[in-house]
């Protein structure tokens, strides 16, 4: 036999065993019951430690269908995967030009567009997760109805592909830094840290609206809608200092948008060489956390109903 | 317990009967009973009580008519649909062909889809490569393999899918109704790979309406009726059961009635076996008159439609008499190949433009077990499937 995910998999509600089972299949088939008894009703058990490991038999699968979309998304592109480029330098040229010629931000020295590129980055990265993500389960319907899998698969490929547009779009920095002069501070170690917490959010949240969409298709229109908002509740364009002007500001700011401590503490650590606000960044921690929790049990509450619907 | 076992006991599946549009406030409310977990009164039982066992190596068929479940069940299985009650174990690994799209990606090419196919089966990336070739070979793919999928013919995508669920040694192959796309040289082959994998030890899950397909593939059957397991056994008993309902379903039409009556239509073979390419079929029938026509009868076998791919006819006028007159007809040497087939019947006054005594109607379905068709060569379109023997002799002058 071949290795791989051949495993034992067994889905129970409480129920006869196989015993009685295999003398029913003696019998005569008799009237049936309307309805069956409650105590057979399936009730699927599911525990973090089993879904992640589960999730991990299937990475390989979380792979291919990145590569997948990836390929799909540039396959007819001309100019390929110069396109996760544009994006981020359009915009940041775009607001470099609005927010340095027409009004002034301030950005304590340090150059607009680097300001800004460093904040598009994350932004990118979260809505185009969100974006694609929370379409995913939606548009691999044929994929669902196909075979088993666990379902989070789809969602989690589509961050796969943002995160590789993001890994493309950073190298513009290796460019961006010289052109601009300005060298970033050693306290750039902290970046991973920042990181983390921007995957756990949009991970979080790219779960949930994946779940949501299948039953509510409306919020398909209404998702780009809510995303063009966030880039202006986000420290994007501007600073987080320009929003939360105290600390207690800054830290409920971060609990309602984890991005804030994210974008804030890469702007902290690489262009003015301080580590980034810990206050800020552990309220965003904890909150990040908290909606994955809540975004994964809303997922796999919702999970079962998936091929019902679609 | 084995890879390859499947357990199903009591298994119940319900869905929402949707009457009409479902608007926000509907989506919002049963977003938040599911989240709550009541259940919605609104609903219809796709599949009521089902018990299924198979162990590695088994056969199984699904029969059915539309709409009985045989889907769902299949899905429930495969564990892309949740059961609403009831225990299900299945042991290994799946490969199923439930959809012919299902799992293709139109924008990636033959290469890709591959792979990405079996990654959902849970293989390794060097275990479907080293498969490849033979995947390739089997769905006659060769040329077309970097070919972008929505490219292909539902033929080839076809093929491709088969190729795929059954060459990446699933310990459960799941097919439903998909084989009918392929030509029939290349549902041969499935067949023949279907019986290959099965003395492999893998157990067989088959779903299908071509009941000779059925029948010389499975060993076991399920007859699923409204959701309701109908019959369960060897699969002669089981189609046997199911064949004779549905003849029932057309005897018990009430418009086989014109002028005259008719009734106990049955349409077998003399020894009441099953009708076989080059052996005899017999068409009765018992026509009630309440006078004395001057009639002529006719038989038509159809693949279903109304026209026949031939005709039958007593060749002369026949007097039916007031009362019950008993009609039966034997086509010594049926010309059939593998299929259903109709018989279809009329009875009119006069030779041709005559005035209907009995519409042109279906009489009754029969099945037919043989051969199955050769494939044309190019640019020939054959009308009838008609099965004649014939004897060949070439000599080198």
């Amino acid at each position: 036999m071949l290795e791989g995910a051949s495993s034992q998999s067994s889905v129970k509600g409480r129920s006869s065993d196989t015993q009685s089972s295999r003398e029913r299949d003696r019998q005569p088939v008799g009237p049936l019951p309307a309805e069956p008894r409650p105590e057979i009703l399936f009730h699927r058990k599911t525990t973090l430690v089993g879904s992640l490991r589960e999730l991990w038999a299937f990475r390989e699968l979380v792979l291919t269908l990145a590569e997948r979309d990836l390929r799909v998304r540039y396959k007819q592109a001309v100019l390929g995967v110069a396109w996760a480029l544009i994006a981020p330098l359009a915009m940041m040229i775009a607001f470099t030009l609005i927010f340095t010629k027409f009004t002034k931000t301030n950005t304590h020295g340090a150059p607009y567009a680097l300001f800004s590129y460093l904040g598009l980055l994350p932004w990118t990265f979260f809505s185009s997760a969100v974006l694609v993500g929370g379409l995913s389960l939606v548009n691999n319907v044929p994929l669902l109805n196909k075979l088993y899998c666990p379902r989070e698969v789809f969602p989690l490929a589509a961050i796969g592909d943002a995160l590789a547009d993001l890994i493309i779009a950073s190298v513009v920095l290796l460019l961006l830094f010289p052109l601009l002069g300005f060298t970033p501070k050693a306290t750039s170690f902290y970046v991973p840290l920042l990181l983390v917490v921007m995957f756990i959010f949009t991970i979080a949240v790219t779960v949930a609206v994946s779940a949501i969409v299948v039953f509510m298709r409306d919020l398909r229109l209404v998702l780009p809608l809510v995303i063009q908002l966030g880039l202006f509740v986000t420290p994007v364009v501007y600073g987080a200092d320009a929003v939360a002007k105290s600390t207690l500001g800054l830290v409920a700011y971060s609990i309602v948008n984890p991005l804030v401590p994210v974008i804030d503490g890469l702007r902290q650590t690489i262009l003015y060489g301080q580590p980034p606000n810990w206050l800020s960044l552990a309220a965003g921690t904890a909150s990040s956390l908290v909606m994955l929790l809540g975004g994964f049990w809303l997922f796999k509450r919702l999970e079962t109903g998936i091929a019902d619907i679609a | 317990m084995r890879e390859g076992t499947v357990t199903a006991s009591e298994i119940w599946k319900r869905f929402r009967i949707d009457d009409r549009p479902s608007y926000l406030q509907d989506r919002v409310a049963s977003l938040n009973d599911r989240l709550r977990g009541r259940s919605n009164p609104s609903w219809r039982w796709a599949l009521s009580e089902i018990d299924f066992h198979a162990e590695p190596g088994e056969s199984w068929a699904l029969v059915g008519a539309n709409g009985a479940g045989k889907s769902t069940l299949l899905k429930i299985l495969t564990r892309v649909m949740y059961p609403t009650a009831g225990r299900l174990d299945v042991v290994g690994r799946v490969g199923a062909l439930i959809e012919v799209r299902a799992g293709i990606a139109p924008l990636l090419t033959g290469r890709e889809n591959i792979y990405l196919t079996g990654s959902l089966m849970g293989l390794k990336r060097r275990d479907v490569a080293r498969r490849f070739d033979e995947i390739v070979s089997f769905a006659e793919l060769e040329s077309a393999v970097d070919r972008q999928v929505k490219y292909y013919s539902s033929g080839m995508q076809m093929r491709l899918g088969f190729g795929v669920a059954a060459h990446l040694e699933p310990d459960l192959l799941f097919v439903d109704e998909v084989l009918a796309v392929g030509d029939a040289s290349f549902q041969q082959r499935c067949l023949e790979r279907i019986r290959y994998v099965l003395s492999q030890g893998t157990t067989l899950l088959f779903v299908s309406h071509d009941l000779a397909a059925v029948e010389s593939t499975c060993a076991n059957g399920v007859w699923l009726h409204n959701g309701q397991t109908q019959t369960r056994g060897p699969i002669r008993e089981v189609l046997g059961a199911y064949r004779s309902a549905v003849e029932g379903e057309a005897e018990s039409r009430p418009q086989i009635e014109g002028l005259l009556k008719l009734r106990n239509v049955s349409a077998g073979t003399p020894d009441g076996g099953l009708p076989k390419t080059g052996g005899p079929l017999d068409v009765a029938i018992s026509i009630v008159s309440d006078q004395r026509y001057r009639a002529w009868v006719y038989f038509g076998i159809s693949e279903g439609a109304a026209t026949p791919i031939f005709l039958v006819n007593p060749g002369r006028e026949t007097i039916l008499e007031y009362g019950v007159t008993e009609v039966r007809c034997t086509i010594p040497s049926l010309p059939l190949a593998r299929g259903r087939y109709y018989v279809w019947g009329g009875i009119f006054k006069d030779w041709t433009n005559g005035e209907e005594l009995i519409g042109w109607q279906p009489l009754a379905p029969f099945d037919v077990f043989g051969p199955e068709l050769d494939a044309t060569p190019r640019a020939v379109v054959r009308l009838a499937p008609v099965h004649v023997e014939s004897d060949w002799r070439f000599e080198h002058a």
